[in-house]
């Protein structure tokens, strides 16, 4: 019997180990993350542009903004569990039209939906155009309170 | 039980700033700079800068619900607002030193059978709470349509049975409204190195406040004080009332806990969150709206859980 579960774990754990053993995971960092709508499961990037589909339940889903060196990606969990520890880098790789996050400590891998893609250059552009609007009305803020 | 409570206090004496948020301003020099004074002599100039700075008390605890004992600052990050915040100005254990205890007893009607029971339990935590300076404990009992002083300061001799017998006991009950004086009386006489502290007995059904649940959570996060919510309803099936007691405690950062508790599981849960207490502080993230959501999660270990209140509230130039 311990046999059996041992053969089933080694199943189960085979394609992260794999995946970490070939190199294929990019590296990205979480720099946002919030509890938002979920992406209905067995839906990913496509279902997300393609138009309605089955609604979803009452839970939250987290939300996370991930940046890699090249491409921006906001993924959605299918569950509210579906919690990704914020360590400084994460390993991911792209799967099916979905992004499977490594987890280190437990050695498997916990897959989200893709909600939007950005090119890297692009969102760095417009988060230097948000911060500029932010500092400004800042400053008109301060002005206003000097008067 | 007093005792151990007195060892953890006497520890504890630095005068560090303390509990939940408060928004810090800090003024940075920056060296290195000049010009050029009327006399043509240079002048050396200094430019100071307002740099705004959170600072947040939680609490962890693992798997088993135990206080962690060993935690860096690696270990976590604060989701400030959807951002994700990993570098900290400082972390350190909170030494929390003085208490600022309000205990709200519910005296309404659909309390009276467990009445007994509720005020020997208050009166049990009340009379072992070790007196030392600095400390407030306040007893408020609400019921009809007001909230009642029982007693301020020092509780021990004035929380009696005549006193008790005294007050008027019965009718609908304003739990929110007494959740609203309770937390602004906490918000009049706010320190930085003082934890306030709501400790509410009741079965959770609100039934005549003129103050909305809503209303009652925002003031409790401006006051920065954690509820434990003491669930008086003895019924196995979850009921309206426990969810909203369970929703308060979780939104303060407090602990929920069931009547079976009784005040020494009350006493062993706040020592226990003394002992644990930790403060952090960050650069106050650029936000677009007044209230900042406030969480905190793992960076490698999702066993480890976090506790902190739910949010605060920041507006340029002022902080609640």
């Amino acid at each position: 019997m311990k046999r059996v579960f041992l053969l089933i774990f080694a199943v189960c754990s085979l394609p992260g180990l794999l995946a970490a053993q070939i190199g294929v995971y990019q590296h990205g960092k979480v720099v946002r993350m919030h509890m938002g709508e979920c992406i209905p499961a067995g839906h990913g990037f496509m279902a997300t542009f393609g138009g309605p589909s089955t609604p979803v339940g009452p839970e939250p889903c987290p939300e996370y903004t991930l940046i890699s060196d090249d491409v921006v990606y906001v993924i959605v969990g299918k569950l509210s569990s579906s919690l990704i520890p914020l360590a400084e880098t994460i390993d991911f790789r792209l799967r099916k039209n979905e992004l499977a996050v490594r987890v280190d400590d437990a050695k498997h891998e916990v897959k989200f939906g893709i909600k939007e893609m950005m090119v890297r250059s692009e969102w760095d552009r417009l988060q230097r155009h948000i911060e500029e609007k932010m500092r400004a009305a800042d400053d008109r803020d301060a002005d206003v309170r000097l008067r | 039980m007093s005792k151990s409570l007195a060892t953890v206090f006497s520890g504890n004496r630095l005068s560090r700033l303390l509990l939940t948020l408060t928004v810090a301003t800090t003024i940075q020099p920056v060296f290195g700079l000049s010009a050029s004074s009327d006399s043509g002599e240079p002048a050396n100039l200094t430019y100071h800068s307002n740099v705004s700075e959170v600072r947040l008390v939680f609490f962890a605890t693992d798997e088993h619900n135990h206080a962690v004992e060993e935690l860096q600052n690696n270990d976590f990050a604060v989701v400030d607002d959807e951002m994700v915040i990993r570098n900290f100005s400082s972390f350190t254990r909170a030494d929390l030193v003085k208490l600022d205890l309000i205990v709200l007893m519910d005296s309404s009607e659909s309390m009276l059978p467990l009445f007994q029971q509720e005020v020997a339990d208050i009166q049990q935590l009340v009379s072992q709470w070790p007196s030392r300076p600095g400390d407030r404990i306040a007893v408020l009992s609400f019921g009809g349509m007001e909230t009642h002083l029982i007693c301020s300061g020092d509780c021990r001799s004035s929380f009696t049975a005549e006193r008790i017998a005294s007050l008027p006991k019965g009718g609908a009950t304003p739990l929110f409204d007494a959740l609203e004086v309770a937390a602004k009386t906490l918000i009049q006489r706010k320190q930085p190195d003082v934890w306030p502290v709501i400790i509410l007995f009741s079965d959770g059904d609100d039934t005549i406040s003129k103050t909305s649940l809503r209303q009652a959570l925002q003031k409790i996060v401006a006051s920065e004080a954690q509820v434990y919510a003491v669930d008086l309803n003895r019924s196995e099936r979850a009921s309206n009332g426990s969810a909203t007691l369970q929703r308060i405690a979780d939104n303060s950062g407090g602990r929920y806990l069931g009547i079976n508790e009784g005040a020494a599981g009350i006493f062993h849960h706040l020592l226990d969150d003394l002992h644990s207490a930790r403060v952090v502080t960050y650069r106050l993230p650029e936000s677009g709206s007044d209230f900042h959501s406030i969480r905190i999660l793992p960076t490698h270990n999702l066993k480890l859980q976090f506790r902190c209140r739910s949010g605060y509230y920041y507006r340029s130039g002022s902080a609640d």
